[in-house]
């Protein structure tokens, strides 16, 4: 082979040329859209991110159409309690607007079963400035009811002490309108 | 005193408003609830601007698991993985600790422990989730760039672009991911991205019944997350030694938890 120096030069030129362009021509085939916006990864993915569909209201959108229940929840004691975490989330209830489904309401020992996941005092991490707790079966025993009673017996689950108040005023033991 | 003419006129009215009540949809909006992240619902989000913190309050958690049934519900996260867990620490008068979380704290925690001999000092629950580092192990190790922090500081998944290598589940210290078993993708908690981009809070913080999770923005002077980490309480990380930079403080967390 007999090749001129200027020839050779444009063999190396070119190749290098093809070379790095076939390079990046690859590398942009490969890389998704909106690679390397702010990384080294795929901006388009936080936009997706936040598109994942929500399942939990808040309690104000359940008040909106459950005034009843609204009333008496937003004054007792079980104010900071989320109604989705009884009855299930607001995504199973309400779609767009309409009712696509009914939420579950719990009943008999599902209740006392529910109360005791917060209210037992043998769990002993509860302070007593965060929860107020009882033993079972004591507390049913102290107040001389069966032992087979159902928490919601006396205590309205949304103000739980909310008749218990009522009970104390008609007997004379509390004072009205404390 | 109303006659009969406009009596029934009245109840009349009523009855067809009554029946256009039934009927009439709630509005289109089904989500219109008040702003729970102040200065981010019907705003344009601005991703470089936008700094959150989360703080979870070990003495106020009673560990009735309502987080983790929420985080479950909203995400249908597959049985047998959790993006975030309720932990319980026992501890003896030996100086033992005993943690466990039955279900991750799914059915709460009924009953005490009974395979304990020696008596008990003290018990505790702590809440685990994703601990949004600044220096994410995880971020550091995914070939395919798949999960990243954000511009906002979440640490996200990119669920197209996974391989489901689970390279990052070996390296994250909190064991907060997963490998869903349907996607086979890497999964994790992302402090419900999707909730705080629409001004709600995440549904964990949403449903805490004690105020032992909070979550804000540190943009707002008035939030409780700025005042409690700007204020003088004593704040903790977990695995601070690690260099990971953690966006989620503790508050009262004890030794034995870091």
């Amino acid at each position: 082979m007999n090749l001129s120096y200027r020839l050779r030069l444009l063999i190396v030129v070119l190749s290098i040329v093809v070379l790095a362009g076939g390079g990046l021509l690859f590398k942009q085939l490969l890389l998704p859209d909106s690679f390397g916006v702010y990384g080294p990864y795929r901006a388009d993915a936080i936009a997706e991110a936040a598109l994942v569909p929500i399942r939990h209201g808040t309690n104000n959108s359940c008040f909106k159409c459950h005034p009843y229940e609204a009333k008496s929840h937003k004054k007792g004691r079980h104010q900071t309690i989320s109604c989705e975490f009884c009855h299930g989330t607001y995504a199973d209830h309400i779609a767009d607007g309409k009712k696509i489904g009914t939420l579950p309401v719990r009943k008999e020992k599902e209740i006392t079963t529910l109360c005791l996941r917060c209210h037992n005092t043998e769990i002993k991490a509860r302070h007593e400035e965060v929860i107020k707790t009882v033993a079972m079966p004591d507390h049913l025993k102290d107040q001389h009811v069966k032992i087979t009673h159902n928490c919601n017996q006396c205590h309205y689950v949304h103000a739980p002490l909310k008749y218990i108040i009522r009970a104390k005023q008609i007997t004379g033991l509390m004072e009205a309108g404390s | 005193m109303m006659d009969r003419r406009s009596f029934v006129k009245k109840v009349l009215n009523g009855s067809i408003a009554g029946s256009l009540y039934l009927v009439w949809p709630m509005g289109g909006d089904s989500l219109e609830t008040p702003e729970e992240i102040p200065g981010i619902k019907g705003k344009e989000y601005d991703i470089l601007t936008q700094e959150f913190a989360f703080i979870v309050d070990v003495t106020r958690c009673i560990g009735c698991g309502s987080c983790c049934v929420a985080d479950k519900r909203e995400y249908n996260v597959p049985d047998g993985n959790y993006r975030t867990w309720v932990e319980r620490y026992v501890k003896g008068f030996s100086d033992n600790i005993y943690v466990d979380s039955p279900h991750g704290g799914l059915d709460g925690y009924q009953h005490p422990r009974t395979d304990i001999d020696e008596e008990i000092r003290d018990t505790f629950f702590v809440p685990k989730l994703c601990n949004m580092c600044k220096e994410a192990p995880c971020v550091q190790v995914c070939p395919v760039g798949a999960t990243f922090i954000s511009p906002d500081g979440f640490v996200l998944v990119d669920e197209k672009r996974c391989v489901g290598c689970a390279y990052c589940i070996q390296a994250c210290p909190y064991s907060v991911r997963f490998l869903n078993p349907i996607t086979k993708t890497a999964e994790k908690c992302t402090w419900c991205y999707h909730r705080v981009r629409k001004g709600l809070l995440p549904a964990c913080v949403e449903v805490c019944p004690t105020g032992a999770r909070k979550f804000g923005s540190m943009k707002d002077e008035t939030s409780e997350v700025y005042k409690i980490l700007k204020g003088p309480g004593v704040l903790t990380v977990l695995k601070k030694e690690m260099g990971t930079f953690p966006a989620l403080y503790y508050k009262g967390a004890r030794r034995e938890v870091i």
